[in-house]
């Protein structure tokens, strides 16, 4: 065992598939002897620098996608990081069509592609926005979202083996937090399957990357009063792991969603939809979301922390489906 | 080098028998782009590569290529109506994007540029993997103002990427012609900018386009990047089949029209007693009726059965383990 943070634990997953698979490699920018943006990229250009497999690149999100696409219809496995999240509306173009491939050409090629992004809302104060909702509304893409240093090095390890694009989305806030034990021995975590990381029976609550965190605070405090709360770390948002949510809300009969992006349009719209669909009778009251406002994310720091729901509003949207 | 007589006479035939396959899809749909009067650009910048090296071309004339490499006109004539007989089951349009079996890296969508992008990560996969392939990467005049573009050609220059890039000015960019797209004199003096060469060739001409791609072809092969080269031409036909196309004159169209790239290499043919007259009505013969019996076969093709709608194939499996291909 050893302890790592999650940016180690990112960066090692990358360079053991680096390792292990000549057809990976990585192309950014800023990703040579700079380490990365935030050390992102921490010691691959010290190990790797001479293969040729560390491609820096001009400033070019577009571009750096679309090619990474290209390269990985000719066999290549590339891990592309553009930076930031907040970058996301400069690659859209090159995104949209590798997501289509597989399915456009009958399965005559697949794109095997991660891209990387920093964002959320934490200590950085820039580059937070999350846009992830956009993205699980296109067929065609997987959208990882980790928590945890554990499973953010299992799942980039199992989306640079995936045999389609995926977008694995950097925490600023958990980046260099805590550190957490990470076995010595090769693991990958499946995409599509959530994590129960506090088992209850009272209330689900759907929690997304830095919510997690969150959402475990609220339901400690919540057991003090005897209240048993569940909470899904759902690890990947697209495919979403329909299974484990219905399972849990057909044994709690209630729901409480919460996410970083907005509630409007956002991912958690989706599952509360999903669950009237197919569970409706189960359900004891109506589902909540707890999510931020439908605004800009606003920059002054009194203004930005009410803007994030945390523990205070996760708990109380705990305590209105217990009505 | 001079093409030899048996490459001319190749030249000429893809030529025609591309103009041949387009005209006819235009009569099989009315919302198609042909690429009539600009064959030279585009059967000049695919001839005469390796099975390996990766073609991206953007939408006009992109169904020449394919032909180019073997497909046959009856899959490529379903990818046109969406039947299952085409390379995707009718999943995807088959007038703007080129099966990927045969190394055609084409349109995913019908926002231009993205396969200047994905030409130019071939080239870097072929870099990577240390082979000698390259990438043939075609683009309009009014691609060449989008971002993608820029990024593209400026990355493969600083990455030294083993590509050639053909801007097909065919002077309109649906109704914008060329000097309200662009301020500069000719595509090719951005090159300048990127600090690649930058070459201009008469795009009617097929022997000085094909030279010209050769030549870059060699240059990229041997590790010394990409070239920009810009064969200047003219769309004689509307933006698609069906378009007015009132915003030019007649005179235009008329003075181009003089200026066919199938009639100055067929004149230069026959003067040099390479070709003749029944040769080439022979081969029309020829090919009018296989276009018949090729669209005909397409048309009665079947449609795409249910099952191709593929609610469940919208991800490739799983693999463990590394590249499989």
């Amino acid at each position: 065992m050893k302890r790592l943070t999650y940016q180690e634990a990112c960066v090692e997953g990358i360079a053991e598939e680096m390792r292990r698979d000549e057809s990976v490699f990585v192309l950014g920018n800023d990703i040579g002897a700079f380490g990365g943006a935030l050390m992102s990229h921490k010691g691959l250009w010290q190990e790797f620098g001479d293969t040729g497999r560390i491609v820096e690149t001009p400033i070019s999100e577009c571009a750096m996608v679309g090619a990474c696409t290209g390269a990985a219809m000719q066999g290549m496995r590339p891990v592309v990081q553009i930076m930031f999240g907040e970058f996301l509306p400069a690659v859209t173009q090159p995104l949209v069509e590798a997501a289509v491939m597989w399915y456009y050409s009958a399965g005559k090629t697949r794109v095997p592609l991660v891209l990387r992004m920093l964002y959320g809302i934490g200590p950085h104060r820039g580059h937070e926005i999350d846009l992830h909702s956009w993205l699980t509304h296109i067929p065609g893409l997987k959208v990882v979202m980790p928590a945890t240093p554990y499973d953010a090095k299992g799942l980039m390890k199992a989306a640079i083996r995936d045999n389609n694009p995926v977008a694995f989305f950097e925490h600023m806030n958990l980046y260099h937090g805590s550190r957490q034990e990470i076995p010595e021995a090769d693991y990958t975590i499946p995409l599509g399957i959530a994590d129960i990381k506090c088992a209850g029976k009272d209330v689900t609550v759907v929690a997304i990357a830095m919510m997690v965190p969150y959402a475990l605070e609220a339901a400690e405090e919540l057991s003090r009063e005897g209240i048993e709360v569940e909470v899904i770390d759902l690890r990947t948002v697209a495919p979403l792991d329909v299974e484990t949510i219905l399972t849990s809300v057909r044994k709690t009969g209630r729901l409480v969603i919460t996410h970083e992006t907005w509630k409007t349009g956002g991912s958690g719209a989706e599952i509360a939809a999903t669950v009237t669909e197919r569970a409706f009778a189960d359900l004891k009251a109506p589902i909540i979301r707890v999510a931020p406002p439908h605004i800009p994310i606003p920059y002054s720091e009194p203004l930005n922390k009410l803007y994030l729901p945390k523990k205070v509003e996760i708990i109380q949207g705990i305590r209105e489906v217990l009505k | 080098m001079k093409p030899t007589n048996e490459q001319l006479l190749d030249l000429h035939r893809w030529m025609v028998q591309g103009r041949m396959f387009e005209l006819s899809i235009c009569k099989l749909k009315g919302s198609y782009h042909p690429a009539v009067g600009e064959e030279a650009a585009v059967v000049g910048a695919f001839y005469d590569l390796r099975d390996e090296d990766v073609a991206a071309p953007h939408f006009r004339g992109s169904i020449i290529i394919p032909y180019l490499r073997g497909a046959p006109l009856r899959r490529l004539y379903a990818g046109i109506i969406g039947k299952d007989t085409n390379y995707n089951h009718g999943r995807w349009r088959g007038d703007i994007c080129g099966p990927v079996e045969l190394n055609v890296m084409g349109m995913y969508s019908g926002l231009l540029g993205s396969n200047m992008s994905l030409g130019i990560g071939a080239a870097l996969a072929a870099k990577i993997k240390k082979k000698d392939t390259v990438a043939i990467v075609t683009f309009g005049d009014g691609t060449s103002n989008t971002g993608v573009c820029h990024e593209s050609i400026n990355m493969a220059a600083v990455l030294k990427l083993p590509v050639v890039f053909v801007c097909q000015n065919n002077q309109y960019a649906v109704s914008t012609p060329f000097s309200r797209g662009l301020a500069c004199r000719s595509v090719a003096d951005r090159a300048v900018g990127y600090g690649i060469p930058g070459v201009e060739v008469d795009g009617n001409d097929i022997v000085a386009v094909h030279l010209a791609v050769r030549e870059a072809v060699t240059r990229a092969r041997a590790g010394e990047g990409p070239t920009l080269i810009e064969a200047l031409t003219y769309r004689v036909l509307g933006h698609w089949v069906a378009d007015p196309a009132n915003y030019r004159s007649n005179e235009e169209v008329e003075e181009w029209k003089k200026k066919d790239p199938i009639e100055h290499l067929e004149k230069d043919l026959i003067a040099k007693g390479i070709l003749t007259q029944e040769k080439i009505e022979e081969m029309t013969i020829h090919m009018e009726k296989l276009i018949e019996t090729e669209m005909k076969t397409a048309e009665e093709d079947p449609w795409p059965g249910d099952e191709h709608l593929g609610i469940n194939d919208v991800f490739a499996p799983a693999t463990i383990g590394g590249s499989d291909r």
